[in-house]
């Protein structure tokens, strides 16, 4: 259970996974450069919360819907 | 360039052609006519303007003085004559440079006028005079502003020089540029060499200490830059404490630049662990390269024509870079490592991580500047064929460092097109859309920002409800669409498209990343999600705490931001009406309700649970169950779980016999007995009480209907949840005790009981209970339950019976005026304040959700259940 707790207050840099302080300047990144990355993958649509579709009726929607929002994505 | 090593058989040494001259220093060339007084005034030019000569009568050129010196014996080297240098610092400042070459030639020559003068004393005193106009002599030559050791002579209060040469020891001295001696042999020696002494004129420098550490690194770079070379350093100003011994450093590297590369690698994480060298001499230019990658994004390029460190680069610099990028291009292509590649690589991706020595040696360099800064001499095409050719070959043959380094490359270019990615967020867009607010904002009146309020809601039908609802003075409403991709079948995505980001980003007005982002500017005093009750909602609401915790960590710090709490439930019964907002409330509403006109009994004695005891008994069952399904995650048998319960295994001396540690623990031995007797209710196959080495403690294993052992042990019963589930149970456990009986009151009974408990209820809804109870309840037989669960889905359901019970799907199942009056009106609303610990947790959640691992992401959200059971409720 320790362990576990730990990760309360270790944090890491989302971008590269360097160990980070909440005062460092570029927190919680542990540098611009890191920063700019992590933007640009929100700015192209990189972060996406998968779920897998339990309802049927939800999955027929989707099948239609699948052609016209992949093309979307692609832009990016 | 003066040199001290000419044919003194040659007539004049001085330059036909004064372009080779990078100094301008044109009086005195142009003054010298070869009459010996002319060629001082040469030298009373340096005295005069000696900052023209070497840079300056500072630090810099302080230590310029010594680097004229050792230049010189550096040459002696080049040409095969010398191994070994040694500088020393003396006490006084003064310097001694001594070197093992052939020594200045002593012999007598003609300076004009029928004069004549020993060489020594030409090469110390004549400025341009020296071996480098002749090529057979020097082939290669650096020196730095082309004045030489005459300027030191010069600018020396005590010039001494000593030679080993042809047996012999001849020495002469100089103060300020004029000889204070006759040239003279001073005695024979077997040596070779020459040994220059000289003490700067304190009337000139300002400064007057040499820098040990100053001087250590340009003699490094040169030992670098001539592999073998022997270059010593010895500070006789200072005197270990032990060992009396002066400070000292010895730079010699048989590796040469490839060394240096390391040198400058040192500390830091290499890509490859040789750094790859190349080397030849084409088209009688003598090319070095080193290189070697390390894991950071900064490069690190030197770039040496003839020693001389060119600053801002020049021909061999731009050659070696655009082969660089060409060749690793080639490579990647070959590789097949660009499939998702929209551009080729740029230099700047080619080059992150990079740490380069170029290294040229020629005749006759061109440079450009005063400080020869930039070669010019036209070699950026030699340069280039090479190192492609060179380059390409060993990549070629070394895949696994090709991959590693263009990888790195290619890491660079993604990072590159990030950045760019990540302005375009801030870009206005073009002329049409004005560069105002986004289109889809539905804007506030008000102009403080303190009092405006910005909805973030997910989806359009909710923003369009929303928009209806609001209080358009202050209230301002942004909808914001989590696309759903069907990316692989049976898979849904959550997420916020470039173009959501967008608008938030302009309608929060605060502008976005390091340099651009600006608290001060927040458009709203208060961001507010509003996001869907259930798991879509819980998504986007993590995709945009996220967010904002990752981008506008200040936004939060200065508490902007809010999370809404829209109702989950509604319930209704005639006139009256309730919100709820979770499920937990919405059970403690509905076993109130239900316990009215109901009486509970319970055990073989059919006990009467009542009045507050029992609202504090069902609330706490409530609790207790909520537990028990977390523990039956890892016993997978509910029934199970709730005879642990009832065996009060709490303890660790439950899982272990204090006078015996041999000796099955009561507790555990009792568990086994009542497991072996319920083995066919529970369709397991208990096995008999192990000792668990580990802990000291005995456990008890059993085998399920799924054939999966699954164990009762101390690390069980130490588990939060089941510490939690046995702390409601010691509550509650007075009542545990089946069967349960429901009894249903009359008329009468039901009102009486219901007065007494129910004093917090609102007037309508009791009014409107009560009526329906003296209407609609009937006296009816009782109902036996057998286990609390039974007993407690059974009151809620009597609890929901006469009423209508909705559970909102989403907000746009509510209508604005729901939509205001439960979540958005100020005067009833409750809102979530968002504080960064919070949200730290939230990115513990988003990374397990974003992570590669989906076994990680698949327990993660079994877990912490992260309201999935509501999905399908």
């Amino acid at each position: 259970m320790p362990a576990k707790k730990k990760s309360d207050k270790i944090l890491r840099c989302p971008s590269c996974g360097m160990l980070v302080q909440p005062k460092d300047e570029d927190f919680p990144f542990c540098s611009d450069r890191c920063r700019k990355i992590d933007l640009g993958k929100w700015a192209t649509g990189v972060y996406k919360i998968s779920s897998p579709v339990l309802d049927p009726d939800v999955l027929e929607d989707l099948d239609g819907l699948g052609s016209g929002t992949r093309r979307d994505s692609d832009e990016y | 360039m003066p040199r001290w090593n000419f044919m003194a058989t040659e007539s004049t040494p001085l330059p036909s052609d004064p372009t080779q001259v990078p100094n301008p220093a044109q009086s005195p060339v142009n003054s010298y006519t070869g009459d010996n007084i002319k060629i001082l005034e040469g030298l009373e030019a340096v005295r005069l303007r000696p900052a023209m000569y070497i840079g300056s009568t500072g630090e810099m050129g302080l230590h310029h003085l010594v680097y004229e010196v050792v230049d010189n014996s550096v040459d002696e080297a080049l040409a095969g004559y010398a191994s070994k240098i040694e500088v020393t610092i003396h006490v006084d400042n003064s310097i001694t440079v001594t070197d093992d070459g052939r020594g200045i030639p002593v012999d007598m020559m003609p300076v004009g006028n029928g004069k004549m003068m020993p060489a020594v004393q030409v090469v110390l005193t004549k400025l341009h005079a020296g071996g480098k106009f002749d090529s057979s002599t020097y082939k290669v030559s650096g020196g730095l502003h082309g004045v030489g050791v005459s300027c030191v002579n010069a600018l020396s209060q005590e010039f001494n020089v000593e030679i080993w040469r042809d047996g012999h020891t001849w020495e002469m001295d100089f103060s300020c540029g004029d000889p204070v001696s006759e040239l003279r042999e001073a005695g024979t020696s077997k040596k070779r060499g020459t040994k220059v002494h000289f003490l700067p004129d304190r009337t000139i420098f300002t400064a007057t200490e040499y820098n040990y550490d100053t001087l250590a690194q340009r003699l490094r770079e040169l030992a670098f830059l001539n592999k073998g070379l022997e270059i010593t350093l010895t500070d006789e100003r200072t005197a270990d404490a032990k060992t009396g011994d002066s400070k000292r450093t010895e730079f010699k590297y048989a590796g040469g630049i490839s060394e240096f590369v390391k040198h400058l690698n040192r500390g830091k994480q290499v890509l490859h662990d040789k750094p790859i060298t190349m080397e030849a001499l084409r088209n009688n230019v003598d090319i070095e390269i080193a290189l070697q990658y390390n894991d950071s994004y900064s490069d690190t390029l030197f770039s040496f024509a003839n020693n001389i460190n060119t600053v801002d680069g020049g021909s061999h610099l731009s050659g070696f870079r655009s082969a660089l990028t060409r060749t690793i291009n080639a490579i990647g292509q070959q590789l097949g490592l660009f499939k998702d590649m929209k551009e080729s690589l740029s230099g700047d991706d080619v080059r992150e991580g990079l740490v380069a020595v170029v290294s040229v040696k020629l005749s006759q360099p061109q440079f450009e500047g005063q400080t020869k800064g930039k070669l010019n001499s036209d070699i950026a095409g030699i340069v280039q064929a090479f190192v492609n050719e060179r380059l390409g070959a060993f990549l070629e043959q070394n895949p696994p460092i090709a991959k590693r380094i263009i990888n790195k490359a290619i890491e660079a270019a993604r990072a590159r097109e990030a950045a760019r990615k990540a302005r375009d967020l801030t870009r206005r867009k073009g002329a049409l859309d004005g560069g105002g607010l986004p289109g889809k904002l539905a804007d506030c009146s008000e102009r403080n920002p303190e009092r405006c309020e910005l909805y973030l809601v997910e989806g359009e039908s909710a923003g369009g409800t929303a928009k209806q609802g609001r209080d358009r003075k202050f209230q301002a409403i942004l909808p914001l669409k989590g696309k759903i991709l069907n990316v692989e079948k049976a898979r849904y995505d959550k997420m916020l498209g470039h173009e959501e980001i967008r608008a938030m980003i302009t309608a929060l007005g605060t502008g976005i990343g390091k340099d651009d982002f600006d608290p001060a500017k927040l458009r709203y005093g208060k961001i507010i999600l509003m996001t869907d009750a259930d798991v879509d909602g819980s998504h986007i609401r993590t995709l945009l705490l996220t967010f904002f915790f990752r981008h506008m960590t200040e936004l939060i710090k200065r508490d902007n931001v809010y999370i809404a709490q829209p109702p989950l439930y509604k319930i209704k019964k005639g006139r009256f009406e309730q919100y709820i907002k979770d499920d937990r409330e919405f059970v403690k509403v509905m076993v109130k309700r239900a316990s009215e006109g109901t009486t509970i009994r319970h055990g073989e004695n059919a006990q009467k649970i009542e009045g507050a005891d029992r609202t504090r008994f069902m609330s706490t069952l409530s609790e207790y169950l909520g537990f028990v399904e977390k523990v039956n995650k890892r016993i997978r048998n509910e029934g199970l779980v709730e005879l642990l319960a009832r065996a009060e295994l709490t303890h660790r001396a439950d899982f272990s016999s204090a006078a015996d540690e041999d000796a099955i623990p009561t507790k555990i031995a009792a568990l086994h007995a009542q497991l072996e007797q319920s083995a066919e209710k529970f369709q397991i196959k208990p096995a008999t009480p192990v000792r668990d080495e580990e802990h000291r403690t005995w456990s008890v294993c059993f085998t399920d209907s799924q054939a999966a052992t699954r164990c009762i042990d101390w690390t069980l019963a130490s588990s939060p949840e089941f510490r939690q589930m046995m702390a409601k149970y010691s509550l509650i456990k007075e009542y545990m005790e089946p069967p349960f009986l429901i009894e249903f009151a009359g008329k009468g009974g039901a009102a009486q009981e219901t007065s007494a408990e129910d004093e917090e209820a609102e007037g309508e809804e009791a009014k409107a209970e009560t009526k329906a109870a003296r209407t609609s309840r009937i006296v009816r037989d009782p109902v036996e339950k057998q286990t609390a669960r039974e007993l407690f889905e059974y009151i809620v359901e009597q609890g929901k019976k006469d009423y209508q019970v909705q559970r909102y799907k989403g907000l746009g199942e509510m209508t604005s005026t729901q939509l205001w009056e439960t979540t958005m009106d100020p005067e009833k609303r409750t809102l979530l304040q968002v504080k960064l610990e919070d949200i730290a947790e939230t990115e513990t959640i988003f990374t397990t959700l974003m992570g590669e691992d989906v076994e990680a992401r698949r327990k993660f959200i079994e877990d912490n259940a992260l309201d999935v059971k509501n999905l399908d409720i």
